[in-house]
């Protein structure tokens, strides 16, 4: 395990014509650990993940993935240095089957492609469908086909968009029971989530943004209790 | 089934390569041009089936490859079947020009972007006289090479094709698929989807460079509104179409389909064949979006990779 | 080019430009509004500009009434058509691919031209109401040109007036920003879908009508003020409606110059390479819109 954060964020700010989404946002990352984001509708946590992986240029700051800068590079590269990230709303490959979707994203030789993604769909008991167009599986399975997907090319950094909007209470309970086991393989894992069960029960430390700043940061129960956070929230 | 499918192309390839020695002089021309339907559908597909970018601008391929060829026949006395491939050579060089730019935009930019190529094209292609013969016009040296052409046309749509085969059936072709589907997920799983459009927008532009460069040389004269109508690049997009998207054979069956009908009703009902064409596309869009190929596929549970 | 170019000339082209430049930005005001309310690029827009054009011909050609009059048949018949067209066809695919759309107005496009060639053949027309030109000092200025300007600009103003202040088209506007929100809000989106495709169509007959009396018309006219329009969006931006404004004079003034120091068979090809330049430079738009 190296030493240092895996992410870095440094006063980073991403505006929208008048909108100021992110807003000199600092956080950091250590490697190994389950971290949430959270923070009320609007407070600039998707626009974060986008900055953070390429999908929009930041305006202002700097983004250091395992100490070298990653801002300014497209989304593709982000992705190759290791950071995997799934969307809010679902963004399977519909016309291409299950399998298909976990073997398009990696290029390695195709038998070890193959039984990579057999194991993860089998993991995910997926495996049955594994010939079956990814638009027409359920809503769940498709959830779950994302979640493996952003798991084929072995990223050290997972950002999990909102994991378990939608999802029902046992897919739920697999997900983090996965979650879980992946940081205990050493992953780091930052999740975007509106579930503060979920949030509470998992993540080591939880940062939380409130126009589009960072406003606490800390283990959950302490977070809980923050009245900057509760005001986030419920004030105002 | 997959065997009976192989002997049956095996079968029909060699009745093509076979057919001159019986044809006449008409079912020649016809089949050539049959074929030059086929290579540009597909060369059409190749690009815009797969990663759902439309090109509304690749008869200008067609028609630069078709002025390539003719100015090195008729200035440099190259023989048409070299001159052809430099024309193939030109059109991707075109490709690489336009698409640079052009492919950074969204889909539909891109599309509108498109739209204009084959004017401007037409409208360099006037100006520069010396070179062309702007609209007079240029025309090649006598020579009587339709079973030839025939041949090389042939030739031209079973390459494209198996490029499409090849192209479909590996893991390229799915991430060219993928920029179709979701380019942002695309994008944010590692795929270098700049890069893979450009791929694919000059191998789509190859064929009909190659194949205008064949044209030129069946017809013999060429001038800037025959090799650059827009109507080409709508034929070449309704077959496509119609045939279905996407898929190997689709743009063949289209191009069959539709030839055939262009035979019968064109020739004599330009605009009504024009406006059958405009209504099939819309009709294919609302109602079988996936072509007549995608209908079968469902219908029969036939393998995506058709 | 043995031509000396005056300062006189050189301001009257500009003025030609800006001239122009109001008649794009009516018609690619149209183009904007249902790109930025359904993202739907229409293909057929500029064809129902050109059908807008024909209701003035036959207009003036059988009642032989001032052709600026028929601004008021063109406008609503064409509102109609575009309704109609959206209400069956269009409104199927609004959910669907952006490329759905893409081929279907496509599709739309060439039928209608088609159409419109197997109805009014092919031949060329025009419409010689306004000859001759206003002598103003060194410069002179096409009658026909001019009033067409004025009506372009009136038009225009009225689309901007009726976006701001009433309710349907504050409505629109805030369909465009988001649909869903909208719909929050009570909005019926499917009727904004309507009336958004119908009063595009309306501003593209309403240049149809008055570039009438300006150049020849025939079926296939249409195509060249699509991608002309498409081409003032994006020197505008996206969804940047006051852009459009600005990008249809930046066109009329980029064209005219350069049919002054190139040949005009050159300057047709001219929007094209501007087109090119601006997305490779600036592809947000001169002033800045949405970049998706």
């Amino acid at each position: 395990m190296r030493d240092g954060p895996i992410l870095e964020i440094r006063d980073v700010t991403k505006r929208f014509g008048g909108v100021t989404a992110v807003n000199r946002c600092s956080l950091a990352v250590a490697p190994g650990k389950i971290y949430g984001l959270i923070g009320p509708n609007g407070s600039g946590k998707t626009t974060l993940f986008n900055c953070i992986t390429g999908l929009e240029p930041r305006d202002e700051g700097e983004i250091r993935f395992k100490g070298e800068r990653i801002d300014g590079l497209k989304p593709y590269a982000v992705a190759r240095r290791g950071i995997g990230r799934t969307f809010q709303i679902i963004r399977v490959f519909p016309e291409l089957t299950a399998l298909e979707n976990l073997l398009v994203v990696t290029r390695e030789p195709f038998e070890v492609a193959s039984g990579r993604a057999q194991e993860l769909l089998r993991f995910v008991t997926l495996d049955r469908l594994q010939q079956e167009y990814a638009g027409n599986l359920s809503y769940g399975q498709q959830k779950l086909l994302e979640f493996v997907r952003v798991l084929m090319p072995d990223p050290e950094l997972i950002l999990l968009d909102e994991p378990a909007a939608g999802v029902n209470r046992t897919l739920l309970n697999e997900l983090l029971a996965a979650i879980t086991r992946l940081r205990d393989q050493g992953k780091t894992i930052l999740i975007v989530e509106h579930d503060m069960k979920v949030v509470m029960g998992l993540c080591e430390t939880v940062f939380v943004l409130d126009y589009g700043e960072k406003i606490a940061e800390g283990p959950p129960q302490v977070i809980q209790a923050d009245p900057r956070v509760i005001e986030a929230y419920f004030g105002r | 089934m997959k065997r009976a499918f192989l002997l049956g192309l095996g079968v029909a390839l060699l009745a093509l390569a076979l057919y001159p020695l019986v044809a006449t002089g008409y079912g020649i021309r016809f089949m050539l041009q049959l074929f030059m339907w086929v290579a540009l559908a597909q060369s059409w597909n190749l690009m815009s089936g797969l990663t759902g970018y439309v090109s509304f601008g690749h008869v200008a391929f067609f028609g630069t490859g078709a002025y390539a060829a003719a100015i090195l026949v008729t200035t440099h006395g190259w023989h048409w079947g070299p001159a052809s491939l430099a024309g193939g050579v030109a059109a991707m060089l075109l490709a690489l020009i336009i698409g640079y730019p052009c492919l950074r935009l969204k889909g539909p930019y891109f599309a509108i972007s498109m739209l204009g190529l084959n004017e401007v094209m037409r409208v360099l292609v006037s100006y520069f006289e010396g070179l062309t013969g702007g609209g007079l016009g240029l025309s090649l040296p006598t020579l009587h090479a339709s079973v030839q052409i025939y041949y090389t046309m042939g030739l031209a749509a079973v390459a494209v094709t198996a490029a499409a085969y090849f192209i479909i059936t590996s893991r390229f072709g799915l991430r060219l698929m993928t920029i179709r589907e979701d380019e942002i997920a695309a994008e944010a799983m590692g795929i270098d989807t700049a890069r893979h459009k450009l791929y694919a927008f000059l191998l789509s532009a190859f064929v009909p460079g190659v194949v205008g460069g064949f044209f030129a040389r069946d017809t013999g004269y060429i001038e800037p509104i025959a090799v650059f109508p827009l109507f080409y690049t709508i034929t070449m997009i309704v077959m496509a179409l119609f045939g279905g998207k996407g898929t190997i054979w689709g743009p063949v069956l289209g191009a069959v389909a539709l030839f055939v009908l262009q035979e019968l009703v064109w020739a004599r009902f330009l605009y009504l064949h024009q406006l059958l064409f405009g209504a099939i596309i819309v009709l294919v869009v609302l109602a079988m979006p996936r072509g007549i190929l995608g209908v079968l596929q469902e219908r029969y549970r036939l393998p995506r990779t058709l | 080019m043995s031509v000396v170019i005056t300062p006189t000339m050189v301001v009257q082209v500009v003025i030609s430009g800006l001239l122009a430049g109001a008649l794009y930005a009516m018609v690619a005001l149209g183009l904007a509004l249902i790109f930025g309310v359904m993202r739907v690029i229409n293909v057929a827009h500029g064809t129902i500009m050109m059908l807008g054009a024909y209701t003035t011909f036959w207009w003036f050609h059988l009642l032989g009434v001032n052709p600026y009059v028929s601004l008021l048949a063109s406008m609503p018949l064409l509102f109609l058509v575009g309704a109609i067209l959206q209400r069956t066809l269009v409104a199927r695919v609004v959910d669907a691919p952006e490329l759905s759309s893409l081929l279907l107005t496509f599709g739309i496009s060439i039928a209608l031209v088609n159409l419109a060639q197997l109805g009014f053949t092919s031949d060329l027309r025009s419409v010689e109401f306004l000859t001759g030109a206003f002598l103003v000092g060194p410069f002179a200025f096409s009658k026909a040109r001019l009033v067409s300007f004025a009506f372009a600009v009136a038009i225009t103003l009225l689309a901007y007036w009726f976006l701001q202040r009433t309710k349907l088209g504050k409505a629109i506007r805030a369909t465009s920003q988001s649909s869903e929100v909208a719909m929050i809000c009570g909005i019926n989106v499917g009727r904004i879908h309507l009336y958004t495709f119908g009063i595009a169509s309306a501003l593209a007959a309403a240049g149809g009508s008055l570039v009438a009396v300006i150049l020849a018309i025939q079926p296939e006219m249409g195509q060249v003020f699509t991608f002309k329009s498409f081409l003032v969006i994006v020197l505008g931006g996206a969804g940047n409606y006051p852009g459009a404004l600005l990008g249809g004079m930046l066109l009329g003034l980029v064209e005219q110059l350069s049919s002054l120091f190139l040949t005009t068979q050159l300057s047709e090809a001219v929007a094209y390479v501007l087109l090119v330049l601006v997305l490779l430079l600036r592809p947000t738009g001169l002033l800045g819109g949405r970049a998706r």
